[in-house]
């Protein structure tokens, strides 16, 4: 490669390439708004699921060795997007954006014959694209050995370990559900975060503005897991507060914005199901001990982590 | 870990949905180790139990070279605390749950003004498998506690049963010292007696009112206190000490010591 290639025009090898980017791209736009797998993606799945190609998973060795003990075989790596621009409302974008890549993500797996996809990631780029995010979700279709594909595959966030682990407790991970809630409060007395200057006293606006964004949005939660099982395992809760001052005619007001997302894996349980096996406790000889001076019982040289033991 | 994979979940992986769940739908905030073990224990989730508490705390300051409790300050944070932490288990009982497991309590401050801080206690409701109601807190209500799945399994078998989440806390401030009194001390290395009374008295603060509330709650120990020292934006010399810990009562037929099983040594190859 020369300093001054690019005068050259570009060769019909790239030309070739470009052109290939193009139609990809265009066949990825289309697909996706007609609700279908964008075709270079179905062919390599279709591929796999078929056995026709190399299987493909995100699994560590110990892990497959585990799918496999419990008849699931490895297909190939799913994944979907969904780079949603906030032009509505940021707090339920979030749950169109997951919704809307789950169902990516499970026409990807029916596409390769699954019957569920394991260890699904839930991925943001941090680029900061003003008022948008992506949505994306990445996992590893599997099937289990004898049996027909699944139409309506189960989507389970956790690790192969935790999958079969739920499994033989008669729990199956089925896929996400997203509650979501917000709501303003316009503060017409001004009292609503000083109740009083001096004494200590509960803003009992806000708690209450607090209490009900939490119950919508927990209640949200429950609607939005229903048609995927019969509960959830939450991993995720977030909530922001916000202060913001308005005009309104010659006064000032204030006005108090809460948002709050709870994001969970779906679960469909059978209730009293007693579980195979027996716990027992066991002392992990590896487990973080004082010994090594890293363990918080020596936070008083918690800035010191590079120094040895005692 | 055997091979097998019960006939229901084989039936749902198969793509068959089962109607047997018109009940509704549990929430919680468990991990999957957390579930499996809490419905070892013979409890099923029933719901995520959420209080939270915007309180305004008052002003109060210190008196420069004087070591004292920050009363205002106490109050405040214990109040809003308990009001957070009523609501929560006011909720469960609504939910006619028998405990909350795996209780958080957190604190946040707004950034958008100092004075305002807000608590939040989320757990989990939990129902006995076989409505044994003998779980249930002195009062009748739902016992809540902090430990996790795994602890409120492990802690079953070893005899004992959650009974309450107790708390103390203790706002002080420490005295500044004087100016004079780092001349004396120039090359040599001391104890400032006083500083060192200082967290002697608060930390006694704390936990002796969590201590209190454990015997009002009956309870016969407390298990997995910690104490964190913080300060939510005060001055610097003020500093909260927070005692919080699960008050236990002996299950009503308490376990022989032997026939507790002992623990078994594993030696992970993991990294």
């Amino acid at each position: 490669m020369g300093l001054f290639d690019f005068l050259k025009g570009k060769t019909p090898e790239q030309q070739a390439a470009e052109q290939q980017s193009l139609r990809r791209q265009a066949d990825i736009l289309m697909s996706l708004r007609g609700g279908r797998v964008p075709t270079g993606a179905l062919e390599r799945l279709t591929a796999a699921g078929q056995g026709r190609t190399p299987w493909m998973a995100t699994l560590t060795p110990a892990e497959l060795r585990i799918v496999r003990s419990h008849g699931l075989k490895p297909i190939a790596t799913v994944s979907a997007t969904c780079w949603l621009h906030y032009g509505w409302s940021w707090t339920l974008g979030h749950a169109q954006g997951w919704e809307q890549a789950l169902q990516r993500l499970a026409d990807e797996a029916r596409a390769c014959g699954a019957n569920a996809v394991l260890d699904v990631k839930m991925r943001t780029i941090p680029v900061g694209v003003e008022n948008s995010m992506d949505f994306t979700l990445i996992g590893t279709a599997v099937k289990l050995e004898n049996m027909p594909p699944a139409n309506d595959p189960v989507i389970a966030t956790v690790p192969a370990l935790e999958f079969v682990k739920l499994l033989e407790a008669d729990v199956v991970p089925t896929g996400i559900a997203i509650g979501a809630h917000y709501e303003w409060l316009r503060d017409w007395s001004g009292y609503a975060a000083n109740p009083s200057v001096w004494f200590n006293a509960e803003a009992a606006q806000l708690s209450n503005l607090w209490n009900d964004v939490r119950h919508r949005a927990h209640a949200n939660l429950r609607e939005s897991a229903r048609p995927r099982g019969n509960g959830v395992l939450a991993h995720l809760n977030f909530s922001q507060m916000f202060e913001v001052e308005r005009e309104q005619g010659e006064m000032k007001i204030k006005e108090y914005l809460a948002r709050y997302i709870v994001v969970a894996t779906t679960v469909q349980a059978r209730r009293g199901t007693p579980l195979p096996h027996d716990f027992q406790m066991v002392v992990d000889m590896r487990a973080p001990t004082p010994l090594t001076g890293r363990a918080p019982h020596h936070e008083s040289y918690a800035t010191n982590e590079q120094s040895g033991a005692i | 870990m055997s091979g097998n994979i019960p006939q229901h979940a084989q039936e749902r992986l198969k793509g068959l949905r089962s109607s047997l769940h018109s009940t509704g739908v549990f929430t919680s905030d468990f991990s999957v180790n957390e579930f499996l073990l809490v419905r070892k224990a013979g409890f099923e989730p029933i719901g995520l139990c959420v209080g939270s508490c915007v309180y305004h705390v008052g002003i109060q300051y210190g008196a420069w070279g004087k070591n004292q409790e920050m009363d205002v300050l106490s109050k405040a944070m214990y109040h809003a605390r308990e009001l957070a932490m009523s609501r929560m288990r006011a909720e469960a009982a609504a939910m006619g749950a028998d405990g909350i497991v795996g209780v958080k309590l957190t604190i946040k401050r707004m950034e958008w003004d100092e004075h305002l801080l807000e608590f939040i206690a989320i757990g989990t409701g939990v129902v006995h498998g076989e409505g044994h109601k003998g779980f249930r807190a002195h009062d009748g209500g739902p016992f809540t506690s902090d430990l996790s799945g795994q602890d409120f399994w492990s802690l079953l078998h070893a005899g004992y049963r959650p009974v309450e989440m107790v708390m103390g806390s203790c706002v002080y401030h420490v005295a500044h010292r004087g100016v004079l009194s780092g001349l004396g001390t120039v090359g040599r290395n001391v104890e400032l007696e006083n500083f060192t009374a200082a967290m002697y008295e608060a930390r006694e603060i704390a936990m002796e009112r969590m201590q209190y509330e454990a015997a009002a709650a009956k309870a016969e120990g407390v298990v997995g206190v910690e104490i964190h020292e913080g300060s939510h934006g005060w001055q610097s010399h003020v500093i909260e000490f927070f005692a919080i810990g699960t008050a236990v009562l002996p299950l009503t037929e308490e376990i022989a010591p032997e026939k507790i099983a002992d623990p078994i040594m594993v030696l992970s190859v993991n990294d």
